[in-house]
C-alpha cells in the first residue's frame, strides 16, 4: 500500500504550489503515470480521497494520465511497445533495450482557484 | 459568480521529495567512503541469512553494518548482531517500504565513518521498495528458486532497476524440480543490464563470486569516492 504514501505526496506538492501561487483551493491535480511503475491508479484513487482530506486539496479531483511503456533498441533504432511478460531484449540484435517512456510518476498541473 | 479557475504548471516528480533527501544520503556516504548496498526480495527469499554468510566470509576482510528494515521485530537485527555487527533495526509499523527520510534518521544515532560497506536489508516486499531511492550505490534484488520462475515477468521494475540479481536457494532447485534456467533468462528478459549470480546462502554454493563482486564492488567504489573527494 505505497499508494498511500505517493497520494500523500501529491497532495503535499499541489498545496505548496497552490500557496506559493495564493490559490484558495486545488480544483484539479492532473498526474502524468507511466505503466512501467509500481502504482495502481484505482488504489491511488482511493489513497488520494483519503490523503486530501482536511486540506487545501479536499474539493481537488486527481485525473490520470496513463502514458503507455515505450522502448527503443539503440542499435536497430526500433521502437515498440512490449506486450505481455515484458522482454527488454532486442528481438532483432539482441541488445539491452532503453525505456523512452513508462516510468513517469509526475505532477503536470493543478487546477486552482 | 464563477470563480476563475486558473491553470498552473507543475512539472514535479511526486517522489521529489525523497530523492533530495537521498541525493544527501549518498553525498554523506560519499563523503564518508563507504559503499552502501540496498538490499530487496521478496518476504523469506533469504537475504538476512545471505547476510549472515556475507559477514562470515568477508570477516577480517570489511568492515560491515547493516541496516534492517522490518514491519515489526528486531530479529534480524538480532541474528545480525549475533556475529558481533553493528546492526540498526528500523520498524516500519505498517509501511511496506523503507525510505530516505528513514535512513537519514537512524543515522543520526548508527556511526559509519568506520565502514566499508553498509547494507540496507529493505522490507521483504518485491513491489514498493523499488520506488524508493535510499541513497544507495548498489540494488541487489535476491529471488529464491522457490518462488518460481515467472517472478521476475510478475515484478519487472523491481528486477529492471537491479545492479545484481542474486538467484538465492539453489540446493531446492533439484529437489523442488523448479528451473534454474528459465529463472535466470526471465531476469536476464527484465534485467538485460544487471549481473545474476546463483548461490546457495545455506550450503555456501556459488557463494566465492557473489563474495568477489562485493569486494571488487567496495575496492572501486573507495577508490572512486577517493577521486571525488580530492576533487570537491
Ligand atoms: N534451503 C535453503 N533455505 C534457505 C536459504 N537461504 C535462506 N533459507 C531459508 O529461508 C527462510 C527465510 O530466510 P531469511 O534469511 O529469514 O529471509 P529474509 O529474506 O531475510 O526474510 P524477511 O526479512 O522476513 O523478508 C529461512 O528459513 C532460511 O533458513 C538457502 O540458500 N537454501
Ligand atoms: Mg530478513
Ligand atoms: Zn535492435
Amino acid at each position: 500500500m505505497h499508494e498511500i504514501a505517493i497520494a500523500e505526496s501529491i497532495v503535499q506538492i499541489a498545496e505548496e504550489k497552490a500557496r506559493s501561487q495564493n490559490a484558495r483551493s486545488v480544483r484539479v491535480v492532473k498526474l502524468r503515470l507511466g505503466t512501467f511503475t509500481t502504482i495502481v491508479a484505482e488504489a491511488l484513487q482511493f489513497a488520494f480521497e483519503i490523503a486530501q482530506q482536511g486540506t487545501s486539496c479536499s474539493e481537488a479531483q486527481l485525473e490520470i494520465e496513463i502514458v503507455p511503456m515505450i522502448v527503443r533498441c539503440v542499435v536497430c533504432e526500433e521502437s515498440s511497445e512490449p506486450v505481455r511478460g515484458i522482454c527488454l531484449i532486442c528481438g532483432q540484435c539482441g541488445f539491452p533495450l532503453q525505456i523512452v517512456s513508462g516510468e513517469e510518476l509526475q505532477i503536470d498541473y493543478i487546477e486552482v482557484d | 459568480m464563477e470563480p476563475v479557475i486558473e491553470r498552473i504548471s507543475v512539472k514535479t516528480n511526486v517522489l521529489n521529495a525523497n530523492q533530495q533527501t537521498a541525493l544527501a544520503n549518498r553525498e554523506l556516504f560519499h563523503k564518508e567512503g563507504l559503499l552502501v548496498m540496498n538490499l530487496m526480495s521478496a518476504p523469506g527469499a533469504g537475504k538476512t541469512t545471505l547476510l549472515e554468510a556475507t559477514i562470515c566470509a568477508l570477516q577480517g576482510k570489511l568492515r560491515v553494518a547493516v541496516i534492517e528494515g522490518d514491519l515489526q521485530t528486531d530479529l534480524d537485527a538480532q541474528r545480525i548482531e549475533a556475529l558481533g555487527v553493528r546492526a540498526f533495526q528500523i520498524t516500519t509499523g505498517t509501511v511496506c517500504h523503507l525510505d530516505a527520510r528513514m535512513i537519514s534518521r537512524a543515522l543520526e544515532s548508527f556511526p559509519i565513518s568506520d565502514l566499508d560497506l553498509l547494507v540496507i536489508e529493505n522490507v521483504g516486499n518485491l513491489i514498493c521498495p523499488s520506488s524508493f531511492d535510499l541513497g544507495e550505490s548498489l540494488r541487489v534484488v535476491v529471488c529464491s528458486v522457490a518462488e518460481g520462475p515467472e517472478k521476475p515477468k510478475k515484478y519487472p521494475v523491481m528486477f529492471n532497476k537491479a545492479d545484481l540479481v542474486l538467484i538465492n536457494k539453489v540446493d531446492l532447485a533439484e529437489p523442488s524440480g523448479a528451473d534454474l534456467q528459465e529463472l535466470m533468462n526471465n531476469v536476464a528478459e527484465v534485467s538485460p543490464n544487471a549481473t545474476i549470480l546463483a548461490l546457495s546462502a545455506r550450503t555456501g554454493e556459488g557463494m566465492p563470486p557473489w563474495i568477489n563482486w562485493l569486494q571488487y564492488a567496495v575496492d572501486s567504489h573507495a577508490s572512486s569516492s577517493r577521486m571525488l573527494n580530492v576533487s570537491l
